[in-house]
């Protein structure tokens, strides 16, 4: 059987790669892409930890996972609608070169 | 809890003795299979230079992820992963790309100055977690039961009622408020 810790480092693996997309992507939409790689790789720890206990039929951490991908819709949606706004006013997605409200 | 018991004996599978090395090897490769698919999606996320190319990396990433959860006993978030990610939040995604931004554009960089101190960062981050996760005690254990399906479903409609409704007002929030935001302002516009 697979030990747990090759679960927890294919997490790590993937929350770091979306970690290095969020801060060094130019485009917006990218941006957004990277951060549903975070938040799957904490989903798969959640659902990793919930398979692992024992003598417990509660399925809490699934339930978990289950609120966070909710959530993330909810978050991916709202995004790119700002996205949108944004290019609709300024041409212009590139998260770099967006600074209205630098004064 | 008694009517989980003959639902964890249902594990116990009538295969023959002989068969069961064969299997479980199949699996291991199924498992580091799905890995590599996930990872290299995710690479693939992260460093190509065209964005829609992109989001196909991100559905091979949560596809792969997809599979893992059904490898983990997890079937109904394997589906629930599949249907929201894949069939929902790529779709708008894409559409996102195609109404904004200029791909194909070679002469774009795609990636800000703080790259190589960011690349850094992560990767110093990544191996602090994995020596975290090596000298922890979680990395002998193995996964050894079948979370029941009927547990998840109880928690929703029992224990997790409040959270799983106040999920639903907050999906409908975000719903109306992207439209708010992304619609045209003014009716002549």
């Amino acid at each position: 059987m697979i030990p747990l810790g090759h679960f927890l480092i294919l997490s790590i693996l993937l929350f770091c790669i979306g970690l290095f997309g969020a801060l060094s992507r130019r485009n917006s939409i990218a941006i957004l892409m990277s951060i549903e790689l975070i938040l799957n790789a904490t989903v798969l720890n959640l659902v990793a930890f919930n398979a692992t206990v024992k003598n417990s039929p509660s399925a809490d951490g699934q339930t978990l996972g289950l609120f966070v991908i909710g959530i993330a819709a909810a978050g991916a949606i709202v995004g790119l609608a700002l996205i949108f706004s944004i290019w609709r006013q300024t041409r212009n997605i590139f998260s770099d070169e967006i600074t209205l409200l630098k004064g | 809890m008694a009517p989980y018991n003959d639902l964890d004996s249902l594990s116990v599978n009538p295969v023959e003795h002989s068969l069961i090395p064969l299997l479980q090897l199949g699996a291991k490769i199924g498992f580091y299979l799905l890995a590599g698919i996930t990872l290299f999606g995710a690479l693939g996320v992260v460093l190509t230079r065209n964005l829609f190319h992109s989001a196909l990396c991100l559905a091979a990433a949560l596809i792969g992820i997809a599979g893992v959860y059904l490898y983990l006993g997890a079937e109904f978030l394997a589906v629930v992963q599949v249907l929201v990610y894949v069939g929902a939040i790529l779709t708008l995604l894409i559409f996102g790309i195609m109404l904004t931004a200029k791909i194909g554009d070679p002469s774009i960089p795609q990636l800000n100055r703080i790259t190589g101190v960011a690349a850094l960062l992560c990767a110093a981050f990544a191996l602090a977690l994995f020596l975290a996760v090596k000298h922890s005690q979680v990395l002998t254990y193995s996964f050894s039961r079948i979370v029941p399906l009927a547990a998840l479903g109880q928690g929703l409609v029992t224990t997790y009622i409040l959270p799983f409704e106040i999920l639903s007002l907050i999906l409908v929030g975000a719903l109306v408020g992207a439209i708010v935001i992304a619609r045209r302002e003014g009716p002549g516009e």
